[in-house]
């Protein structure tokens, strides 16, 4: 059996995906499981010119940074080929209707380390379950 | 509330976040497990192979998924990662778009929303193999090509016989664990030909009589053997009734090409390889006395060539029987490629083994990656 690694991107012009980690299960309410599309995780902030970073989910506040990959990763689709069938006769090849094509590559990650900091005294808390717009946050933060 | 604007911010509003400012990040509108989904983590250095795609990944339902670059072989692994990586594409990436308008969308807002598509699971990793070129001898040993089939057809082109059992270099690619230039190269060194669009492994017992009849012709014709034409050799082996492919390979396997000489092709033939080809005949029937297998040996080869001892590097073996020293055929090549099964087979043979017997074995030595040097040191303090 064989498959073709495609790529439509060529050198140089592959879309980069971004990558934020966390240590541990992103959980949303009970309520919301079955309907996670559009709802806010989070909201990710850069206080200063560092590559520093915080990420507030519910009411806890991660921090963590921006890191290169010590190894680029490829975001690879599995796809099968409907087409017209193989007039191939003799060994099987109905395997070969698998493709992978290449459809971006991750070259950074943003990693989240620390124990998550609890939010005490937050104003407008960003609860997971609700999906709000996201208020200007950058000013709010306590270091 | 309000809902979160969609499309706009993704990966490129995430990696290039501005110093003071901030983003959300929500679960895409078509968040889900994605399965056919997968991440890949390779060197730099393939990178151009793969964005070149020039990149094959190879398997049987019941084998391990290979991945082939053109020369080289690797084994896929999963890693799992108990993190949770969420993973954000690009705002464009046409294949998460639910319409058109969520790519075009113009940064309106400030802040955008970066969309979690998947949370991935971890990653595939590449670990350099050995290719199992094993597997070609095999195939390529259910049918090998005897005078038989000389004398079955004339034109060597249309093979009557059923498809099974014969093998397409297609076939080949399909079957066997290893790149296309790891692949080629093996074909080369089990000297196998391409008949018919097959490949195809010569029968030995066949392969020595069109040896002798060429001999045969060079001392008729007063051939030299370091300066063998090419057409004459193939000529004459034609009319003695051998296919024109067969005559050319037998120089191939048994000679080396030298330059030019006005436009005609010149072979010289290759004194070990004649060698060890007389010396495997004489010992195919089993163990020899040195002294009878040294006679009998100097005696078949051909006028002009000379045959030393140590041309039987990794196709013999030696034991001392009392006071006399024994000779057989051992080829460390034909050996299996993983070193277990090596081992296992060397200490059938013989259930201790010195260090001066590898002396004579050095290619033995040459073994896939996995086997360490301290593991061969182990076996041999046995």
């Amino acid at each position: 059996m064989q498959i073709r690694v495609k790529c439509k991107c060529g050198e140089g012009k592959c879309p980069e995906w971004a990558v934020v980690e966390l240590q541990g299960v992103v959980e949303a309410q009970p309520s919301f499981q079955d309907r996670l599309q559009n709802l806010e995780i989070g909201v990710l902030c850069r206080p200063s010119s560092q590559p520093v970073y915080t990420f507030k989910v519910g009411y806890h506040e991660l921090t963590g940074s921006k890191v290169a990959l010590k190894k680029p990763m490829l975001v690879l689709q599995k796809t099968k080929r409907t087409g017209t069938g193989d007039t191939d006769v003799g060994t099987d090849t109905n395997s070969s209707n698998v493709e992978l094509q290449v459809i971006g590559i991750i070259r950074h990650r943003i990693l989240f380390k620390t124990r998550p900091k609890p939010l005490i005294s937050k104003p407008q808390p960003a609860v997971k379950e609700k999906a709000s717009a996201p208020g200007a946050v950058a000013s709010n933060q306590t270091a | 509330m309000e809902q979160p604007q969609l499309g706009n911010g993704g990966a490129e509003a995430v990696l290039n976040l501005e110093p003071s400012s901030s983003i959300s990040i929500a679960y895409h509108s078509l968040f889900g497990p994605h399965d056919d989904l997968i991440l890949l983590e390779l060197d730099e250095k393939l990178l151009p192979d793969i964005l070149q795609q020039r990149i094959t990944l190879r398997g049987q339902p019941d084998e391990d998924a290979v991945l082939y670059t053109g020369s080289k072989t690797y084994g896929i692994k999963f890693v799992g990662n108990s993190n949770s990586a969420l993973l954000i594409p690009p705002s464009d990436q046409t294949e998460f778009c639910e319409n058109s308008l969520d790519c075009k969308r113009k940064d309106d807002d400030q802040q955008g929303v970066a969309s979690v598509i998947k949370v991935a699971p971890g990653n595939m990793e590449l670990v350099e193999v050995a290719p199992r070129l094993d597997k070609l001898k095999l195939l390529l040993s259910e049918n090998p090509y005897t005078f038989q089939e000389d004398l079955e057809m004339e034109d060597l082109e249309v093979v009557e016989k059923g498809n099974t059992g014969l093998y397409k270099w297609d076939d080949l690619v399909e079957k066997v664990q290893a790149s296309d230039e790891e692949l080629r190269s093996e074909l080369q060194a089990l000297s196998a030909v391409e008949i018919g669009g097959y490949w195809r492994i010569v029968d030995v017992k066949h392969m020595d009589t069109i040896l002798r009849m060429l001999f045969h012709n060079s001392v008729i014709n007063d051939w030299s053997l370091d300066a063998l034409n090419e057409d004459e050799v193939v000529s004459m082996l034609e009319s003695d009734g051998y296919p024109h492919k067969l005559a050319h390979h037998c120089l191939h396997v048994y000679g080396n090409k030298v330059d030019e000489n006005l436009g005609r092709q010149v072979w010289k033939l290759d004194e070990r390889r004649v060698c060890v080809h007389f010396a495997r005949e004489i010992l195919k029937e089993g163990k020899r006395k040195m002294e009878s297998f040294m006679k009998e040996w100097m005696q078949k080869i051909p006028e002009g060539m000379q045959a030393s001892f140590d041309m039987l590097e990794g196709e013999v073996l030696t034991e001392r029987l009392g006071v006399e020293t024994w000779i057989r055929a051992f080829s460390v090549s034909s050996l299996p490629s993983s070193p277990a099964e090596r081992f296992s087979i060397l200490f059938r043979e013989r259930p201790k083994w010195e260090w001066k017997d590898f002396v004579f074995l050095p290619s033995l030595f040459l073994l896939p990656f996995s086997c360490s040097y301290s593991q061969v040191v182990f076996f041999s303090l046995v």
